[in-house]
């Protein structure tokens, strides 16, 4: 071969090699994703060498944990991540669909069809496929008053396959009033603005959300007060340390007398920008009233003394993204010079709060008028908890946005896919000539995974369920899977719906992916040897 | 000014951080320890600027390094990722509190601790049930430092010290194979992707904040592969939003970091990494200081050393002791405005420091590392060279006996003996270095000294790399004291500690180092039809942004050296 003639290291494989290769990457990883999926599905707790523990039941994360070497697997890994990253979910039904577009087309192929044919098979059938979801998808009108109802069964649905029941339903109520609270009309949410927040304290079950905000510091001083109603919050980004001039300015001082007299005129200038903010405090605070200082930058102990003598509380190095928050949760404005301390630059917050555990201090920032920022924090006995439920949170924020986002839901429980491949079975098949009539089915039978998985994780037996859920389809009757009992359900019914944006990505990667590995002719390597058990 | 925060990125930057902290430990230890040597009784170092002092949950005291260390997941071994004080109870850990479906396990087979680490451990249980009284089966010295020479894999497998659970931050990689973790665009972009890059900052907020008045950054970095675009990244966010904080960054490599490729390409790759890398890393801080030797054990500088070029454990430990010494007078206590101590002089924070290497004059911001381990003892010298002429610098690609009038250097001299194997006063090391510097050939415009009379402590973790003429003390004696092949390496049990002095100098010696970075840019990345184009647009840089290096490189050998033709448009 002519490559081997330019590297004689290079190592070829020929079409069916490389096609088994791929093939065979997709089935294995799809082998290990599958056992994740749904309300059913086993959670894999990763135990690493020094003893670290690692809980989820996430694809995204799995696929993240798993060092994979496998080019073709990181081909479909990297794809799936991509799909969590747009859409915030989905990523194991990816893997497992893009392993079953694989398996499905290795029939066809075993059978003397070119990977051509299928491929143009697959195209036909996703078009039709995306055109089906259209049509079955479930508006939500969202106008001024979003239907709460609604995004609480989006949210049920995804987090219900993350955590266990009772603390996914509480789960549920927080996501969506944290998701409704940071909802303004006309813009695009930003979830940023809900701070996720943890305390290695209590249990799961102590996760609340918070109206407000909470931040992971403390005030410095011991004189400052612990706990403060009636509080003005100044946010600022204003430097209340003593700093030695810009770093390249290069003076240097000839003798120590020149040297103090430099130290004591940029002391003034701190000192003055503190006494400007207890100037403020003593113009708006009444008898009852407190005054609270979070700066992003620093406050050296010295001015920390000033503020805490005029009665002020005050934080320093507040995160920068906590400057917005702060200022969508308690009003006012985020100020970047003394000079612009005004009243109304501040905002307000009935109670702030400091709790403490060991050397780890959260400052409260509650009863604040209209939020339009708050906290979800997430509590549990240790940390691996902690990080799972906050994964499951993230996934449960995304959910309602895109909800909100999309104005549309799809029934789930696998109800979309065997009614999408009915549609492709009895409809679209039919229209389309020639081989690529296999490709359609291969398609339309791949779908089949989601709902085939669901009941193989539930213990069921996934001939009977396949065959009542497409019986009753055919009778018109649009069913998903009953995890309990196997029998078929109304989705609607039960209040199992998915977010539309991560079924329409499914759709439009996987295929994509499928056809790329399929239609690959030759794999070359020079250098590594690509047959070793990686 | 007091704290210091340390980041150390990337392995071999974590090799010579675990020598760093366990130095640091030692002195702790003989600090407290009532039987200790005076000189470490005595010692005048404040201990806070490095380390910082928290409460676990459980409300037990805890003292730990101000540390931030990047490292590849599955990089630290045995150790857990939290760290060893504030571990949780263990019966809670292993239930699953949030599934009641089916769970599978996946259990990674448990790193085996080596001989050291497992004293450690029984060391820590004894502690706490002492009454049992007689130890069982004590592990010998010897064995310890055999199993140490032999078996290290990890930086974690000789580190003594208890880390915080923010300190360790094991990157996940995403995929990607260390072997092809090899470039600057890469280290980019692993940290863009996700939430790691502002987990990272996450954590060094948690230590700043506490920070009543922060003294600077100490950023050791392994920049010979991805790590230096990882570094590079955390940089920008600390001047984004620090911007006052300065930062002292030593760009470390290994030995083997320097093997030479083997085809053209890969050449080329490595030569376009090491100007991109040092570009970006540059404008990012305050100083840098550019370390490690293509092969340490060969060069001048280990004339008193025997080690081995292909085990980290060994070249970091020399470069760790290096990085002790100069960070001394950051952490000298003052005492008063005229008050003189007897065992330190000469501190200075971090600032003045920079200030004075690089604010004055030329500001050129790149300096030289030079050291010498042992430091030779100021009486009856074996060489009757002086310390000066001793100094040899760790810093590659540097040019010998250049002659700079405008020199600009900062000695640090260690625990050096004076007349009858005594450390010597601080005066004496003073007159030793002032007659030194006037029987110099070329002097330096300005020079600072900062002396300590404590020596660096040799500690069993620490590897035999010392040669047969290193004596107890770090002397150096006129006659090997074995010649037999096994003995040929000695270590902490027969070397109980080290002077030792060490340099930073602002000079033209380095601009071979400056202008071998800024003609592979020029060759590789600008002339027309170049082949790194394509890499370095893979990388995420465009022509622009390269030709941006360039003026940035020919920028810093015009400060060295304004009469080259170096200028940006010289073609």
């Amino acid at each position: 071969m002519s490559l081997r003639v330019l590297n004689p290291n290079a190592e070829v494989l020929n079409k069916s090699a490389a096609l088994h290769m791929n093939i065979n990457a997709a089935k294995g990883l799809q082998d290990v994703l599958k056992s994740n999926l749904g309300p059913k599905g086993t959670i894999k707790m990763l135990v690493g060498g020094a003893g670290d523990i690692k809980l989820t039941k996430d694809g995204n994360t799995l696929l993240k944990e798993m060092q994979i070497q496998n080019p073709t697997a990181i081909m479909i890994a990297r794809t799936a991540v991509a799909q969590d990253d747009i859409s915030g979910d989905g990523t194991t039904s990816t893997v497992i669909f893009i392993g079953e577009l694989m398996k499905q087309a290795e029939r066809c192929i075993d059978e003397g069809m070119h990977p051509r044919v299928v491929v143009d098979g697959f195209e036909i059938a996703k078009k039709a496929t995306l055109e089906f979801l259209e049509k079955f998808k479930t508006p939500v009108v969202m106008g001024d008053g979003p239907d709460r109802e609604m995004l609480k069964m989006v949210a049920r649905t995804t987090l219900r396959t993350k955590l266990y029941e009772s603390l996914a339903d509480q789960l549920t109520d927080i996501v969506v009033n944290a998701v409704l609270c940071i909802r303004k009309p006309e813009e695009p949410i930003d979830l940023f603005m809900v701070e996720i927040m943890h305390m290695r304290h209590k249990f799961d079950v102590d996760t609340r959300l918070v109206e407000g905000l909470v931040l992971d510091h403390g005030s410095r001083h011991p004189d400052m007060k612990r706990r403060a109603e009636n509080c003005h919050i100044l946010t600022c980004n204003v430097s209340l340390e003593y700093e030695k001039s810009e770093i390249n300015a290069g003076f240097f001082y000839s003798n120590a007398e020149q040297r103090e007299a430099m130290v004591v005129a940029e002391r003034r200038s701190v000192d003055e920008r503190v006494k400007k903010i207890i100037d403020l405090k003593n113009k708006v605070c009444g008898p009852d009233d407190n005054f609270v200082v979070i700066n992003q930058k620093g406050i050296d102990p010295p001015s920390l003394d000033l503020l805490a003598r005029a009665g002020i509380v005050a934080l320093r190095r507040a995160k920068r993204r906590n400057m917005e928050r702060l200022v969508l949760a308690c009003g006012g404005e985020a100020v970047n010079s003394v000079d612009d301390l005004a009243p109304d630059v501040l905002g307000w917050a009935g109670l702030v709060y400091e709790h403490v555990l060991g050397e780890e201090k959260y400052t409260f920032v509650e009863n604040v008028k209209h939020p339009n920022s708050c906290t979800i924090l997430i509590k549990g006995p240790n940390d691996h908890t902690i990080a799972q439920i906050k994964d499951a949170v993230r996934d449960g924020l995304r959910s309602v946005k895109n909800t909100i986002e999309d104005e549309a839901v799809v029934r789930g429980a696998g109800a979309f896919e065997v009614a999408a491949r009915q549609h492709l079975i009895n409809e679209v098949k039919k229209t389309v000539k020639g081989r690529a009539q296999l490709g359609v089915q291969a398609f339309a039978d791949a779908l089949l995974i989601v709902p085939k998985t669901l009941a193989e994780n539930s213990g069921l037996d996934t001939q009977d369920v396949i065959i009542s859920l497409t019986g009753e389809h055919d009778n018109g009757n649009v069913v998903g899977l009953n995890q309990h009992t196997g029998d078929p359900i109304d989705p609607q019914m039960e209040g199992i719906f998915d977010n539309y944006a991560v079924k329409r990505q499914i759709i439009n990667s996987a295929p994509v992916i499928a056809s790329q590995l399929l239609l690959v002719d030759e794999v070359i390597r020079a250098g590594r040897n690509m047959r070793k058990p990686t | 000014m007091k704290e210091l925060v340390t980041f150390q990125v990337g392995s071999y930057a974590n090799f010579i951080g675990s020598h760093f902290w366990n130095f640091q430990d030692e002195l702790l230890g003989l600090f407290e320890d009532p039987q200790a040597d005076m000189v470490f009784k005595n010692q005048n170092l404040d201990m806070d600027v490095l380390y910082r002092t928290g409460e676990t949950q459980q409300g037990i005291p805890t003292y730990t390094p101000r540390l931030i260390s990047v490292d590849f997941q599955g990089s630290l071994g045995s150790m857990s990722s939290h760290g060893t004080l504030y571990n949780q109870s263990s019966s809670l850990s292993s239930s699953i509190t949030t599934w009641n479906g089916n769970v599978s396990t996946q259990a990674s087979e448990p790193y085996k601790k080596n001989l050291f680490l497992q004293r450690l451990y029984d060391e820590g249980k004894e502690k706490v049930a002492n009454a049992n009284g007689d130890s069982q089966s004590e592990i010998q010295d010897t064995d310890v430092v055999n199993s140490l020479e032999e078996s290290v894999e990890f930086w974690t497998d000789y580190s003594k010290v208890h880390y915080h659970p923010q300190s360790l931050f094991e990157l996940n990689g995403s995929w990607v194979n260390p072997q092809e973790f090899n470039n600057y665009g890469i280290g980019k972009n692993t940290l863009s992707e996700g939430l790691q890059g502002d987990e990272i900052n996450e954590r060094f907020r948690f230590f700043i904040e506490e920070c009543d008045h922060v003294q600077g950054i100490q950023f050791i970095i392994d920049d010979s592969g991805g790590f230096s675009g990882v570094g590079a990244s955390i940089l920008e966010n600390i001047a984004d939003d620090y911007t006052n904080v300065p930062v002292v960054l030593y760009s470390v490599r290994s030995p083997s970091s320097f093997i030479n490729p083997k085809t053209r390409k890969q050449n080329i790759y490595s030569n376009l990494h090491d100007a991109v890398s040092f570009s970006a890393l540059s404008s990012l801080c305050n100083l840098i200081i550019p370390v490690g030797l293509p092969s340490l054990n060969e060069s001048r500088f280990s004339q008193f050393l025997n080690l081995q070029d292909n085990k980290l454990y060994h070249s970091s430990g020399v470069y760790a002791s290096v990085i002790h010494s100069v960070s001394l007078p950051f952490r000298m206590k003052r005492i008063g405005p005229n008050g003189e101590s007897l065992y330190e002089c000469g501190a200075m924070d971090l600032y003045e420091g920079i200030q004075m290497l690089a604010g004055q004059g030329r500001q050129n911001y790149v300096a030289v590392l030079d050291a010498c381990i042992p430091a030779p003892s100021l009486v009856g010298r074996v060489f009757k060279q002086s310390l000066l002429e001793n100094l040899l610098p760790l810093t590659p690609e540097t040019a010998y006996d250049v002659e700079d009038l405008q020199a600009i250097e900062s000695v640090i001299v260690q625990g050096v003996l004076g007349s009858e194997e005594h450390e010597a006063t601080l005066s004496e090391v003073k007159e030793a270095m002032e007659t030194a510097y006037e029987k110099a050939t070329t002097r330096p415009r300005f020079s600072h000294l900062s002396v300590s009379r404590c020596p660096l402590p040799i500690l069993l973790p620490f590897p035999s790399i010392f040669g047969t003429r290193v004596g107890r003390r770090g002397e150096i004696l006129s006659n090997p004291v074995s010649e037999s092949e096994s003995m040929s390496r000695r270590g902490s049990i027969d070397v109980h500690s080290i002077p030792m002095a060490a340099r930073l100098r602002s000079s033209t010696a380095i601009l071979p180092f400056l202008e071998n970075r800024l003609g592979n840019i020029r060759k590789f990345g600008l002339e027309r039809g170049s082949i790194g184009a394509e890499v370095l647009r893979n990388w995420g840089f465009g022509r622009e942004e390269v030709e941006e290096i360039g003026e940035n490189l020919s920028k810093l050998v015009v400060t060295l050296d304004p009469h080259q033709g170096y200028s940006s448009d010289s073609d």
